[in-house]
């Protein structure tokens, strides 16, 4: 039996998700799918029913956020620069930012409708997981 | 007119506004934040080009844009333009020009819903892809194909209702109308007093779109009424891209006669460094009416040194000989 439990937990344990999309636990969204996160990330939608969407980055170049554009977007930064310069003529702008995972959380736990993403190791109870990658 | 003059002046005092206030540091390309309410830029585009006994230089676009978001729910984009700022033939050396500045959009977006919500004002018909992004600097060739200019109005002055079709993931949809002139009939590529119609798009993937479009116009001046019927599809990868548009219209004219036309064009681009570019274009373009009938072939290389600045060669072969010509410009978005 022993041996049973070693290989669903190894199974498990290398398919779980690295990172989380997380979002308020005031919301009443659950999941999400991978098109609409996508979606409220380059500022095609703004809303999720008719709950208003407010995506948080990280700032800068990092290794998560480079994660969460390559897997998420699809896109690399040479393509996301220039998409946000299309965007500008559009009268859109990329979502605000925040310096650390830390304060993503917190950004996130504070403000109704806020979205971010962060490891998984760092999701507690004070936020709901919308989306894994 | 005096509609115009109001907003232009409103436009002006909002960009003096920013430039004033503005403290932020500035990344070419994506204007100036000012704040969540204020953003400015612009954009202009210089041409050359050499035609049979007309070799042309001109400073083709200018033009200055805010926007902003007043609350979650609502905002707004303004935008003026000068078309043919200036213009010298080195054939002849007649130089002509027009500096007057035109509302190019000047709108506001209430969003509502997933599945509701609405554009008002004069705005870009959300038609296709290329009409979505008509500026040179945003564009892989200094022409645009014949297709996107003289078949359907590229502005709208009315409402667009839009939204994602619910129960079809990726797909996405714009209900417009117009039931009046163009806030400047001086400044829309086929004078309207009313213009209907509806997109649909759908994103296949992360690299594959499609969608198509129908509508219906009565122009200004002849009061002909054209139906049109529109499709379009994309690839687009980190190398290559390729996409195709097609319509076909159908227009009665006040003679009780009928006639249609058809017009479309497939562009493909290579993209062999982040910097460079191949493109290929082939066009077709059919109106039965005014007996025009023209097919093209282009080639032309992009180069990008930083995204918003574009320098583009193209040459084109027509049917008609006497317009093959060589296009070459130098554009900047800031």
């Amino acid at each position: 039996m022993k041996p049973l439990f070693l290989l669903i937990w190894l199974i498990s344990g290398s398919a779980a998700s690295e990172y989380s999309v997380i979002m308020s636990k005031k919301v009443s969204i659950s999941t999400l799918t991978s098109q609409q996160v996508r979606d409220v990330y380059l500022q095609k939608r703004h809303t999720i029913g008719d709950q208003t969407i407010i995506p948080v980055n990280l700032v800068g170049q990092n290794e998560l956020r480079s994660a969460f554009e390559s897997a998420v977007l699809g896109m690399d930064r040479n393509r996301l620069n220039a998409y946000w310069i299309k965007q500008h003529f559009q009268g859109s702008t990329p979502p605000l930012t925040q310096p650390s995972v830390e304060s993503i959380r917190l950004f996130v736990q504070n403000v109704e409708g806020a979205m971010g993403y962060i490891p998984s190791s760092m999701v507690d109870n004070s936020v709901k997981v919308v989306y894994e990658f | 007119m005096k509609t115009v003059n109001m907003v232009t002046r409103s436009v002006g005092i909002l960009i003096g506004l920013a430039m004033a206030l503005h403290a932020e540091p500035y990344t070419l390309g994506q204007g100036v934040q000012v704040n969540e309410m204020v953003n400015v830029g612009g954009y202009f585009s210089t041409e050359f080009l050499a035609k049979k006994g007309q070799d042309t230089v001109s400073v083709e676009d200018v033009a200055v844009m805010a926007y902003g978001d007043i609350n979650p729910m609502l905002s707004y984009m303004a935008e003026l333009e000068s078309v043919g700022f200036y213009s010298k033939n080195i054939s002849t050396g007649v130089e002509t020009g027009n500096q007057t500045f035109h509302v190019e959009r000047f709108y506001g977006d209430l969003w509502l819903a997933d599945a509701y919500n609405i554009r008002f004002g004069k705005q870009i018909t959300p038609i296709g892809y290329w009409n979505k992004e008509p500026i040179n600097v945003l564009r892989d060739t200094t022409s645009n194909p014949l297709y996107t200019t003289l078949l359907f109005p590229r502005f709208l002055t009315g409402i667009d209702i839009n939204g994602y079709i619910p129960g079809v993931e990726g797909a996405h949809y714009h209900l417009f109308g117009q039931k009046n002139h163009d806030l400047d009939d001086e400044y829309i590529n086929i004078p309207n007093t009313h213009f209907f119609g509806l997109s649909v798009e759908k994103e296949l993937s992360s690299e594959w779109s499609s969608g198509g479009s129908v509508g219906e116009y009565t122009t200004l001046l002849s009061n002909q009424r054209t139906r049109f019927m529109q499709v379009n599809a994309k690839y687009d990868d980190a190398l290559w891209q390729v996409m195709g548009e097609a319509l076909m219209a159908k227009s009665e004219y006040a003679v009780s006669e009928q006639a249609s036309a058809f017009s479309g064009y497939i562009q493909g681009m290579y993209r062999y460094a982040a910097e460079h570019a191949f493109v290929t274009r082939a066009e077709y373009f059919n109106d039965h009416h005014t007996h025009y009938k023209d097919t093209i072939g282009i080639v032309g290389y992009s180069y990008r040194p930083l995204y918003p600045v574009s320098l583009k060669g193209e040459y084109q072969w027509h049917s008609l000989n006497a317009e093959n010509r060589f296009l070459f410009s130098f554009s900047v978005l800031f």
